[in-house]
């Protein structure tokens, strides 16, 4: 059994540094909740930020009884997905992942995108990697040449974000991040489950092939996972006897 | 920006293929895609947001988490309010009935969430009883047409049978028939 601790550490400083997640230790009630990969709003401080077709929008929400749209930028076609991290915003979009930086009065400005060829593409990202799937299967436009897979892009330089290693996968859709986990979405294909001991060079851990799979939530020890057929939690505060602790099922 | 439906293409596809020899289809319809789904003004008082009795989970959209309640999405009618503070056994506890919602976030107290084509702030300080507590109109203009506006993808083709449509909310589709390019 490996150690845990490093694991627990990296996650509290994760959620210290990053505000965008929660324990179940007494939260201030200022604080936002954490949403999956595929999510398309997210909260930085007094700031509402939202995704859709083609634009980054951005809402001041300092006052709740008075929300007000201060921006809207055109990014590109086929935004999908926002991921916040810190002071910086990762879109995933069709031609690739777009990396904006929130100013102190909230305005997003553009700092640097890594883009290919069109597919689907959620993003998760801690301060020195990014990672990234793309999805041929089911996406639509998908280009020629494209290809299913995960892709591991190195941010140390958020001005010039480079590809380090890509894998190929059956499919994935949404993906999850804690600490040296990473959990990736396979639709019907399962949910792997990924070691970053060493980060560039994500390591199959386990997979499960009958979890129909599109999104996760890492949550420090319990791993959310939605599909069309079910709720379903895994306990991973054991990675080496990662197991399914609930099921809540779809249509019942 | 063109639209098309999947009549219109089989038919001009029956009538290329009956004057020429070419077999090659004109597009490939996915079988499951993200797209644009109508809202029907026939569905009721789309703006009308309350708390709910727990019910049953039928198309699960997104899924958000605070405070050990997870706020799982069904696709265009609401939020289900499950309460996990046993992960083991995690239970519905409410719902959130919010038309045409496809995306959540919260901070504090406030779910901000789009209501069809705005923005509302809701306070969920008491699950049992959510109150609106501002709204800004049209701040997702992607849906307020017959035909999703500025929008490139695909979508539900709408049903005339079902009424006028009061605006579009993304959701997952099947073997969708209509597209715009």
């Amino acid at each position: 059994m490996k150690p845990i601790t490093p694991l627990l550490v990296s996650l509290a400083l994760f959620v210290g540094l990053f505000g965008c997640a929660d324990s179940d230790s007494a939260a201030p009630s200022s604080s936002t909740g954490v949403g999956g990969s595929l999510a398309r709003f997210t909260i930085l401080g007094d700031f509402l930020y939202t995704v859709d077709n083609t634009r980054l929008v951005t809402f001041d929400i300092s006052d709740p009884l008075a929300p007000e749209q201060v921006s809207a930028i055109n990014v590109t076609l086929g935004v999908e997905t926002i991921f916040p991290l810190k002071d910086h915003l990762l879109l995933g979009t069709q031609r690739g992942m777009f990396i904006y930086r929130v100013g102190p009065d909230g305005q997003p400005s553009y700092v640097s995108s890594y883009q290919h060829v069109v597919s689907c593409d959620p993003v998760v990202a801690n301060d020195t990697f990014a990672y990234v799937t793309l999805r041929v299967s089911e996406c639509r436009d998908a280009g020629v040449g494209a290809a299913n897979t995960l892709d591991v892009i190195d941010i140390r330089n958020i001005e010039s974000p480079q590809l380090v290693n890509q894998l190929p996968m059956d499919g994935p859709y949404g993906l999850g991040l804690d600490g040296e986990l990473l959990f990736v979405c396979l639709g019907v294909n399962g949910l792997q489950v990924f070691t970053l001991e060493d980060p560039n060079s994500p390591a199959e851990l386990q997979r499960f092939e009958d979890i129909n799979a599109v999104d996760v939530i890492p949550l420090g020890g319990t791993l959310l996972v939605v599909g069309p057929e079910a709720l379903l939690q895994l306990d991973y505060s054991d990675m080496d006897d990662i197991k399914v602790i609930s099921e809540m099922s779809i249509g019942s | 920006m063109k639209t098309h439906s999947f009549l219109s293409v089989a038919v001009l596809f029956l009538l290329l293929s009956t004057f020429s020899c070419t077999n090659s289809s004109l597009t490939d319809i996915p079988d499951e895609v993200v797209g644009l789904a109508p809202v029907y003004a026939a569905d009721g008082d789309w703006d009308d947001i309350s708390s709910k009795g727990p019910r049953a989970i039928q198309q699960l959209n997104k899924i958000y988490y605070k405070d050990s309640i997870i706020f799982v999405g069904e696709a265009n009618q609401g939020v289900h309010i499950v309460d996990n503070h046993d992960p083991a056994n995690p239970e519905r506890i409410g719902f959130i009935a919010l038309p045409g919602n496809s995306d959540i976030a919260i901070k504090g107290d406030v779910l901000y969430a789009n209501n069809l084509t705005d923005l509302v702030a809701i306070d969920i300080s008491n699950l049992d009883e959510v109150t609106v507590l501002s709204r800004v109109s049209d701040a997702f203009p992607n849906a307020s047409q017959e035909v999703p506006a500025n929008y490139i993808g695909y979508f539900e083709c709408p049903d005339p049978e079902l009424g006028s449509v009061i605006g579009w909310v993304e959701t997952t589709l099947k073997k969708p028939q209509c597209w715009q390019e």
